[in-house]
């Protein structure tokens, strides 16, 4: 290979990359945020007794998990505003759209964590005197959460490696910023190289916990 | 009001209950006195959990009422169960399984409904707490969470956790089914200490033994209906009806 490498452009640039990975986990954060609380909502929506509670949400789900997340993204960048008048700035559309998507992966996952609540729990539960709302919120949900915990933090890992496609609608994240830093400085091979690098460092740690908890939630189980 | 002396604590009238086709409970009635430990035996499928679970209000019924203190409480109309949520909180139930909140400390396992559904202070609770604690003997249990105990500490925590809600009625169902033969022991003692109290209590159990212990009334229950009721030294020692007669017999292992 005649290639030279040169990292000292990277290095100069690496301020900038640092920009942008904060941008990328800022909305990885916020995406999570949203997607932790309203993923529940949406799995008991999921399943409600009553039909059309039902299918509305259901339809959702499917078309997030069905969908490229990278067409989720432009349809919101583009379409939203026009067919719905919501005008957003592109970081806030940007969580919004990862946001929802993760959402409705998360609520699989606490779905199946809600259905495998003990029968006997909620019995405890009515005996204690918890209203429904009180049986979901302390006895349900801390279950659900344990149980799909590993599901959940992987699912979070993955959205922040899928968080790269807004940069195409520009907003200025790590993936966004290794571009323009390759383009300034005609070194791709280097800054996506680094670029790779900062996306692998900051997931596989976070990656090797989940293994962890899941582990660990195994063992205090029973 | 409710006068303990002439009313009876809990009044069940007629009570039917059915999955489907199949019958569990074929016309239940049943007066219970405030100072009275009722203990409901009979063979497997007889209706006796389902009696409880009814009276907890965890269970439908198709037909039949309950009153509780002479107030309303239960009742089936037009096939639909109203279960009054106020009356129910008079209940406490221990289960087979513990079913303690394996999420939260022993101390937060007591002090949850009584703070959230009772709406007791936070200090109040968690002193109410230790003192129900130490009278077990787990106060050093406080801070430990469920899957550390051994299946007779869980279940009298259970029990304790019962207890921080200050019950009129107290329902066992089979809280000693699921332990170790060596562990059974020491739930027991803690029943029998709650006897003493004259805590009015209705008890499912299979172990005759402990049964005649505690009981003040025994019931034996079986094909949806009561059977025999009467005193234990009736009910478990000369029983009146054939069929209880060869139940006991059948339990106590005494053949021909």
């Amino acid at each position: 290979m005649e290639y030279d490498l040169q990292f000292h452009y990277v290095k100069q640039a690496w301020p900038h990359l640092m920009e942008g990975l904060w941008v990328t986990l800022q909305l990885t954060f916020a995406a999570n945020v949203i997607a932790l609380t309203l993923g529940f909502g949406i799995a008991l929506l999921v399943m409600s007794r009553h039909w059309f509670v039902r299918a509305p949400f259901a339809l959702l789900i499917e078309f997030f998990r069905c969908t490229p997340v990278l067409v989720q993204v432009i349809w919101f960048f583009y379409c939203v505003p026009i067919l719905f008048g919501v005008y957003l700035d592109p970081m806030p559309m940007g969580i919004l759209a990862l946001g929802l998507n993760l959402a409705c992966f998360n609520a699989e996952a606490y779905r199946a964590a809600i259905q495998a609540v003990p029968r006997e729990q909620m019995d405890a539960g009515v005996a204690l005197g918890f209203s429904p709302v009180q049986r979901v919120v302390y006895i349900v949900f801390p279950h659900a959460l344990r149980a799909a915990l590993p599901v959940l933090i992987t699912n979070g890992i993955t959205l922040f490696q899928q968080s790269a496609l807004v940069a195409l609608v520009a907003i200025g994240d790590l993936m966004y910023m290794g571009k323009q830093v390759a383009t300034e400085t005609y070194r791709p091979i280097e800054t996506f190289t680094t670029v790779a690098l900062i996306y692998f460092a900051v997931s596989f740690p976070v990656a090797r916990l989940a293994a962890l908890v899941e582990r660990r939630l195994d063992v205090a189980r029973v | 009001m409710y006068d303990a002396k002439t009313q009876p604590l809990a009044s069940l009238r007629n009570i039917h209950k059915a999955y489907g086709n199949l019958k569990v409970l074929s016309g239940i009635d049943l007066d219970m006195s405030p100072g009275e430990r009722v203990v409901v035996i009979g063979p497997s499928g007889g209706g006796k959990s389902t009696l409880l679970r009814i009276m907890m209000g965890l269970e439908q019924i198709t037909e039949g009422s309950i009153e509780f203190e002479g107030q309303p409480y239960i009742t089936a109309l037009n096939g639909k169960t109203r279960i009054d949520a106020n009356v129910r909180k008079k209940m406490g139930m221990v289960f087979q399984h513990y079913t303690l909140f394996p999420h939260l400390s022993i101390l937060n396992n007591l002090m949850l409904a009584a703070v959230k559904t009772r709406g007791m202070a936070r200090a109040e609770a968690r002193d109410k707490a230790m003192q129900l604690l130490a009278r077990l003997g787990l106060e050093d249990k406080a801070g430990a969470y469920p899957s550390h105990l051994s299946g007779g500490q869980k279940q009298r925590v259970a029990i304790a956790r019962a207890l921080m809600l200050d019950p009129q009625l107290m329902l066992f169902d089979e809280v000693t089914s699921a332990l170790d033969p060596e562990l059974v022991a020491e739930v027991e003692q803690v029943m029998l200490e709650l006897a003493e109290q004259r805590l009015p209590m209705m008890i499912v159990t299979h172990d005759m033994w402990f049964a005649r212990n505690i009981a003040s009334r025994v019931i034996f229950c079986a094909g949806g209906v009561v059977v025999e009721d009467g005193p234990p030294e009736q009910v478990l020692g000369d029983p009146l009806n054939p069929r209880t007669r060869e139940f006991i017999q059948r339990v106590f292992h005494i053949h021909g």
